[in-house]
């Protein structure tokens, strides 16, 4: 950049004192001071208030902000209302720890394994809501709230109980003849939550972030949210993030806070950092069939280790580092 | 290897489902799929008779060519050899409602005589004894990919005369309901269970039977439907898997992750 402002410059003025004029103006370009939105993993969860409202990252399997997850057990947060496309064992511990009381999404299950156990129980015991979407829906409510729209429209949901029941929401969805076409549309609102919560592979301290394999609906996710909190596998020079631009997929415009959180997501996985452990999260599932499994799991692994080190401690580094990621492979 | 078709005793039911799903798939087209069985059967048609197929999985992992099987749709595993990891906005917007999608597959827990599907309540919507996953992806492929397959287990509580919920649509509630609604896509063609396989009646949209898997009779099948079954004169038995096919699908999951070995 330093190389192509310094011919520029030469183009423009022709003069040396112009030309050493050019020379500073790059200068403080090129030496902008830094914005540093570092935070600790107990800060960042301490920001979230009861009853705040919450876009949840993650995929499946794929970087599920379990660390954040874990934190907010710890911090004994309430009434929090969730908002994602699916999501699993992280979704799980939130609501058997009853961190949250509302959802709107599409899916949770923990995949190739069974249904949620814990949210079985809690929505038995009225402690939960739900409000059904599909996937696409929640992906374009996200979109719609970053672009700054009331909604979305959709051909999906029509004609099913997607559409026609409702359970908390005044408003759910709402069908309307395109008034270009004549088409059938679906409506859905947009959401723009108090708190965006994205786990990422990469991010620099001004928060530019970068996501290895599939991004899910998080791009979106992170640009709806009022306040994004971005935590990440590792937290790189911002050399390395302008090295490779075209890999960032969150420029540090939409971001507030950015906490280091290596193994973030373990026991679920992070592509090209770990795998999961499944015969860890097949130990949670089976422990949680139970209310008093599910308090013996949550005392061993998250409310017993006092913070995410201790959890990685607790799960140990022997375990750990059979799950590193090994090239050329992801996982 | 050889096209010889395998001996009844040398499959299991479930290898006999994923070949089902398999040759549902032609070469060159783009196939959107979850995991399990439906991801087996699309590996399988890929090394068989449809190389060119593109696999897609909505977490944003497209044209996959996993190694390894996966337990999430996000699995790092799909990501190997892929030509590309994007997104849902990608996958199920601009893919699937983009109108890109040949044929989707996907799973359930009910069923009713238009094909549509329960994936979210068992029991009532007010006060419900299990919950399911929920739609995922699910509705939307059902909406708008241009066809689509059902495989799922064959059991009289599933093959339901009304839904607990009606997740994603089938044909709704008859032939001209889907256009009525103004959904995009073409419906569900077939539907692969542990007993047979069907299809839907042109005229009306009733799902019909269409092949016995071996060792089953139409008995077997009706006993254990609570809808009304368009049953033809002539059901034929399902034509068996190759030894060839039987022996890909061993090495695509030879851990039996989802097709655990019985024998």
């Amino acid at each position: 950049m330093h190389g192509v402002l310094q011919r520029l410059s030469r183009k423009i003025y022709v003069g040396d004192a112009h030309l050493c004029i050019a020379r500073l103006l790059v200068k403080s370009l090129v030496e902008a001071p830094v914005e540093d939105k570092r935070i600790t993993l107990k800060e960042a969860v301490k920001l979230v208030p009861d009853g705040a409202h919450l876009f949840w990252g993650g995929f499946g399997f794929q970087r599920p902000p379990m660390a954040f997850a874990h934190e907010l057990v710890r911090q004994n947060k309430r009434g929090l209302t969730i908002y994602t496309c699916g999501s699993e064992m992280d979704m799980d511990i939130l609501c058997g720890a009853k961190v949250v009381s509302r959802l709107e999404l599409a899916f949770f299950a923990i995949e190739g394994i069974g249904l949620v156990p814990n949210i079985q129980r809690r929505i038995r015991e009225g402690a939960i809501e739900i409000e059904d979407y599909s996937n696409l829906a929640m992906a374009l409510r996200f979109m719609g709230g970053a672009l700054g729209v009331p909604f979305m429209p959709l051909k999906s949901m029509l004609g099913t109980d997607v559409l026609a029941k409702k359970r908390f929401r005044t408003k759910k969805a709402e069908v309307m003849d395109c008034p270009f076409s004549g088409e059938k549309v679906v409506l859905v609102p947009s959401v723009r939550p108090d708190f965006s919560i994205v786990h990422a592979s990469r991010v620099d301290r001004e928060g530019n972030v970068q996501i290895d394999g599939i991004k899910g609906e998080d791009v979106e996710g992170a640009r709806a949210g009022k306040k994004v909190i971005v935590l990440a596998e590792e937290i790189v020079d911002t050399e390395f993030i302008r090295s490779q631009p075209d890999q960032t997929v969150i420029p540090n415009i939409y971001v507030t806070h950015v906490v280091e959180c290596p193994w973030g997501s373990f026991p679920m996985m992070v592509y090209n950092y770990y795998d999961y452990d499944i015969e860890h999260v097949r130990m949670y599932y089976d422990q949680c069939k139970t209310e008093e499994g599910w308090q013996k799991y949550c005392n061993e692994y998250i409310t017993g280790p006092k913070d995410h080190i201790e959890f990685l401690t607790k799960i140990g580094i022997e375990r750990l580092m059979k799950f590193r990621a090994k090239k050329p492979f992801a996982y | 290897m050889t096209n010889k078709l395998a001996d009844i005793d040398e499959f299991s039911t479930l290898e006999l489902m994923a070949v089902c799903g398999s040759r549902a798939i032609k070469n060159c087209e783009v196939v959107f799929v979850g995991t399990g069985l439906p991801m087996i059967a699309a590996l399988l048609a890929k090394r068989t008779h449809a190389l060119g197929a593109k696999i897609v999985f909505e977490a944003g992992f497209i044209d996959s060519n996993a190694r390894d099987v996966a337990l999430s749709i996000a699995d790092s595993r799909l990501g190997h050899r892929a030509s590309a990891a994007i997104g849902l906005i990608e996958t199920l917007g601009l893919m699937l409602q983009g109108g890109h999608v040949d044929v989707g597959f996907v799973g359930a827990a009910q069923i009713d005589m238009y094909g549509n599907l329960n994936t979210t309540y068992i029991g009532s919507f007010e006060k419900p004894t299990v919950r399911l996953p929920g739609s995922g992806g699910g509705n939307d492929i059902m909406s708008s990919a241009r066809r689509t397959v059902v495989i799922m287990t064959h059991e009289k509580r599933k093959m339901v005369k009304k839904l607990d919920y009606l997740t994603s649509p089938g044909f709704l509630d008859g032939p001209e309901a889907r256009q009525k609604a103004g959904l995009l896509g073409g419906g569900p063609t077939l539907v692969v269970t542990n007993l047979c396989q069907m299809d839907f009646e042109p005229r009306t949209k009733h799902i019909r039977l269409t092949t016995v898997h071996p060792r089953v009779s139409v008995q077997q099948v009706l006993e254990n439907t609570e809808f009304d079954l368009v049953v033809p004169r002539d059901v034929p038995t399902t034509e068996l898997p190759t030894c060839e096919e039987l022996a890909l699908l061993r090495a695509i999951d030879p851990n039996g992750i989802y097709i655990p070995r019985t024998k």
